[in-house]
């Protein structure tokens, strides 16, 4: 296994540097650069061209693509992410700042669609049929079909407007200082989060459920007398486990990215919010440096996956 | 977010109709345009070249003025909009520089169809129509005005502009009478201006800006008499005369006064102090508001404005964001409505000479940075040769700072410093090579930077500068903590020459220019103080019992800019 997992990392670095690349070619494929963002259309007619000019040669924008590139990567493998084109901000600290929002917010949110999913998938199954089981299937199918910023907005309304129990939007306040003191603002950008992943983990761990229950394993485990709650979990469940945990591992990636929409909604400080206003302003280094850790992440996710598929299913053998 | 790029499509059904749009008896309207427009067409077309000046249709003056006489301006206004507008006549706000003699031009489709058949108007033609705004009022006036063109027998395109924005507007060629570089033929689009002369500097020949007017002497004349002096009633003439060329001419299409609304809370104490254009720097006094108290006592005045990930520079957009409003100080006070000065703001003093070319500056004896360090004439006098280098200064400040003498050697490097300015003591002089008229509205808007905190840094970058993370300022509030994309908080400064504010914090939320987060915050109890334009907005505030809405005439003015270039 080891063997296995030190090829899958070699394997990474190039993936990595090619998928990067790439991104780095489509956003210069865009119209425009940094500088033509910083000024809107209606300031553009009071700057002078030569100033403009002037901000494209300090900023490097005026080097080719690939010039460009290879100053970003050599800049990365010193450990380096550069500074943001627009505030020149150093993008690690913009990173640090928002990162662990989105981090909290996607860890909250992971954690509860996996639980609330695995039970409510493995009761879906076991109730198969039931009035329990069309139910949980129509709470899940209107759970996967509506969209995020919908449930936000009601939530909005209902929870923080209407009842004035939770906050508006916004991560923090001023005088917080703890962990519980923000709690309020987490809870509904969280919970909207997990809603549309526990209506999809419930749809796997339901499907995967039923599929166990049907081997013949389980058979051979009601033979021999076993209680059914063991034969459930014990048994049934730790084969349903696998699909599900990759439907998790593979949605780890797209969390780090940030939800965008949550955010957007929210008003929440992270990373995806930062994706799109980087996006939009063409301040490459940012864009960069996001889109490579969702890439890392995800082929870092792939190799985890696989190990832990190989843990829950000893059938399964790495590098064969 | 910017809407999905994408047209709409002149065989398109479009759902707004002009006869949806027009909630009065049309032939009343009909009758009154068509007996303004009679009223006025002689010296309309008169005082214009009528035909085409090169390949371009829209370079015939009669085309021009059928497209404008085809757009019901003031239905639009009244549905679109829901009568938060002003129909434009002429460029200017309606106010003192207001020509009276303009023509309206009035909705009238069968003058405008008159026009376009003297002209000689292909029909098969169909005009590429670009805007940057991608909210869906403007995709709904998109709709309109096509939908008003399409009813004189002129077909139009529309398309929202991504990527390279200000390129795209305002590329123009080497020479006035070259073929246009850019494909489009009209353009939606605003001028926010300090200065009434910001309307019309674009439009000398050879200026590169929206307006795509290659220039003519009789524009470029009337453009250097609305400069050329500091005296009321010579700008005055002056402003009369270039709006009568322009409102001959039609250069472009006025469409709209856009008002401003102060968005205030039922908490919030102005204590008296003035309303004025909340999108540019005057003396608001806000030393003196008060806010009701909170569960601890405390009073905290809640706004929007705050850094996503750094403050904003405050010689690009100079009164907007919380940064700009409230940690930084200018030079001078403007009056409410920008239209002179109130008296000196961390300059104590100032004096103009009768010609206009020099101005004294004296700074207050007892002025600090945030830092505690005294603000001094060094400061002031770096700020000004720093900000000649900044990429985005506003054109305003821009072109006061490029009339100092010995402006052009220092920004060609060829001098050390600007030979125009002087300091002795506390008092800075400035010497002007050219008469600048709003040389005092721009020292109004002018916040210096302290110069110690920039050392090294080459101007061209200064936005680049650690500085911006936590600015260091002159202004009544000093920034305490931020979480940049989520909140800003600010305290009250203790040093502060007007005294210190009232207010014990200022939490600001992030926002960007137009919060879309605004009325939701406000619902909340989240917004003491806000501005908006958005119309949207305004409906949704003035349902809430709790948020007061002050409607402010500002010199905002949306138009419709015509490629007249050679095609």
């Amino acid at each position: 296994m080891l063997a296995y997992v030190i090829r899958r990392v070699l394997i990474m670095i190039p993936m990595a540097v090619a998928i990067s690349f790439l991104v780095y070619v489509g956003l210069d494929a865009t119209p425009g650069d940094a500088v033509s963002f910083m000024l809107s259309p209606e300031q553009m007619s009071g700057a002078n061209p030569e100033r403009l000019e002037e901000l494209r040669e300090a900023l490097g924008l005026n080097q080719p693509l690939f010039v460009r590139y290879f100053i970003w990567l050599g800049g990365l493998l010193q450990g380096n992410f550069g500074y943001t084109l627009t505030g020149g901000v150093p993008i690690s600290d913009l990173l640090a700042r928002r990162l662990p929002a989105t981090l909290e917010l996607a860890a909250v949110a992971l954690v509860l669609s996996t639980v609330f999913g695995s039970i409510l998938g493995i009761i879906s199954a076991l109730r198969r049929g039931t009035a329990t089981d069309n139910t949980l299937t129509v709470v899940g199918m209107v759970g996967v079909s509506i969209p995020e910023f919908f449930f936000g907005l009601v939530a909005i309304t209902v929870f923080a407007l209407n009842l004035g129990w939770l906050p508006v939007g916004g991560r923090s306040m001023p005088q917080y200082v703890t962990f519980w003191d923000r709690l309020p603002h987490l809870v509904m950008p969280a919970l909207v989060l997990s809603i549309m992943m526990t209506a999809g983990v419930m749809r796997y761990a339901r499907a995967a459920m039923l599929d166990a229950l049907n081997k013949d394993f389980i058979k051979t485990a009601r033979s021999k007398g076993l209680p059914e709650w063991r034969v459930n979990l014990l048994h049934g469940f730790r084969v349903a486990l696998t699909p599900v945990v990759v439907l998790i591992g593979f949605r780890l990636p797209a969390l780090i990215g940030g939800s965008v929409i949550v955010e957007q909604v929210f008003q929440w400080p992270g990373v995806g919010s930062l994706f799109v206003l980087s996006v939009r302003n063409q301040d490459y280094p940012v864009v960069m440096a996001i889109a490579l850790i969702s890439v890392v992440t995800v082929l870092v996710v792939s190799v985890v996956i696989d190990v832990l598929t190989a843990i829950i299913d000893p059938r399964v053998r790495l590098g064969n | 977010m910017r809407r999905k790029a994408g047209a709409v499509g002149v065989h398109e059904r479009s759902w707004i109709t002009i006869r949806e749009l027009n909630r009065e008896p049309i032939h009343m309207k009909k009758l009154l345009a068509l007996g303004m427009a009679l009223l006025m067409s002689t010296s309309a077309i008169g005082t214009a070249a009528a035909q085409a000046t090169n390949n371009n249709p829209l370079s015939d003056v009669r085309v021009r003025q059928a497209l404008a006489y085809a757009i019901d301006m003031q239905t639009i206004i009244d549905t679109i909009f829901d009568g938060n507008a002003i129909k434009a006549v002429g460029m200017l706000p309606n106010g003192p520089f207001k020509n009276p003699d303009l023509n309206p031009y009035d909705y009238d489709p069968d003058k405008a169809r008159e026009l376009l058949k003297e002209a000689g108007w292909d029909s098969n033609r169909t005009l590429e129509m670009v805007y940057y705004y991608d909210d869906q009022i403007t995709a709904n006036l998109m709709q309109a005005l096509q939908a008003y063109f399409a009813d004189v027998g002129v077909n139009m395109n529309a398309r929202l502009l991504t990527g390279d924005v200000a390129k795209t507007l305002g590329a123009i060629p080497p020479n006035p009478t070259d073929k246009s570089l850019v494909s489009w033929d009209l353009g939606y689009g605003a001028r926010a201006a300090i200065v009434m002369q910001e309307y019309y500097n674009d439009y000398a020949t050879g200026k590169a800006s929206s307006d795509q007017f290659p220039g003519t002497p009789e524009m470029d004349a009337a453009i250097a008499a609305t400069n050329a002096s500091t005296d009321p009633q010579k700008q005055k003439e002056a402003f009369f005369a270039i709006e009568k060329l322009m409102n001959d001419n039609v250069y472009t299409i006025p469409l709209y006064y856009q008002k401003l609304y102060t968005v205030e809370s039922d908490r919030l104490n102005r204590n008296g102090a003035p309303y004025g254009n909340e999108q540019f720097n005057y003396n608001w006094d806000i030393q003196n508001w008060t806010v009701e108290a909170d569960a601890s006592g405390k009073h905290v005045f809640y706004t929007n404005g705050a850094p996503v990930d750094y403050f904003e520079h405050p010689w690009a957009n100079l009164g907007l964001w919380v940064g700009n409003r409230f940690v930084f100080d200018r030079l001078l006070f403007a009056n409410p409505t920008m239209t002179g000065v109130a008296g000196g703001d961390l300059a104590e003093t100032y004096t103009i000479s009768d010609d206009g070319k020099t101005v004294t500056l004296t700074l207050r004896d007892n002025i600090k940075w945030h830092d505690g360090e005294p603000i001094t004439v060094d400061d002031v006098t770096w700020s000004f040769e720093a900000a000649l280098f900044v990429p985005n200064l506003h054109g305003v400040v821009g072109k006061t700072l490029n009339s100092l003498e010995g402006a052009a050697d220092y920004v060609a490097k060829k001098a050390e410093h600007i030979s125009g300015i002087s300091t002795e003591g506390n008092t800075i002089t400035l010497k002007f090579a050219t008469l600048d008229p709003n040389v005092l509205i721009s020292l109004s808007q002018f916040a210096p930077l302290p110069k110690k905190y920039f050392e090294g840094t080459d101007p061209t970058v200064l936005q680049q500068n650690a500085f911006w993370q936590k600015p260091v300022g002159s202004g009544p509030f000093k920034v305490d903590t931020v979480a940049f994309g989520d909140y800003a908080s600010l305290l009250p400064f203790d040093d502060y020459f007007l005294g210190k504010p009232k207010i014990d914090q200022v939490v600001a939320f992030a926002s960007a220019d137009g919060d879309v987060n605004m009325v939701k915050n406000a619902a909340a109890n989240r917004i003491d103080f806000a501005i908006t334009k958005v119309t949207s907005d305004v409906k949704a505030l003035e349902e809430m019992p709790h948020m007061k809405l002050t409607p402010m005439d500002i010199p905002y003015t949306r138009m419709m800019w015509i490629n007249t270039y050679d095609k």
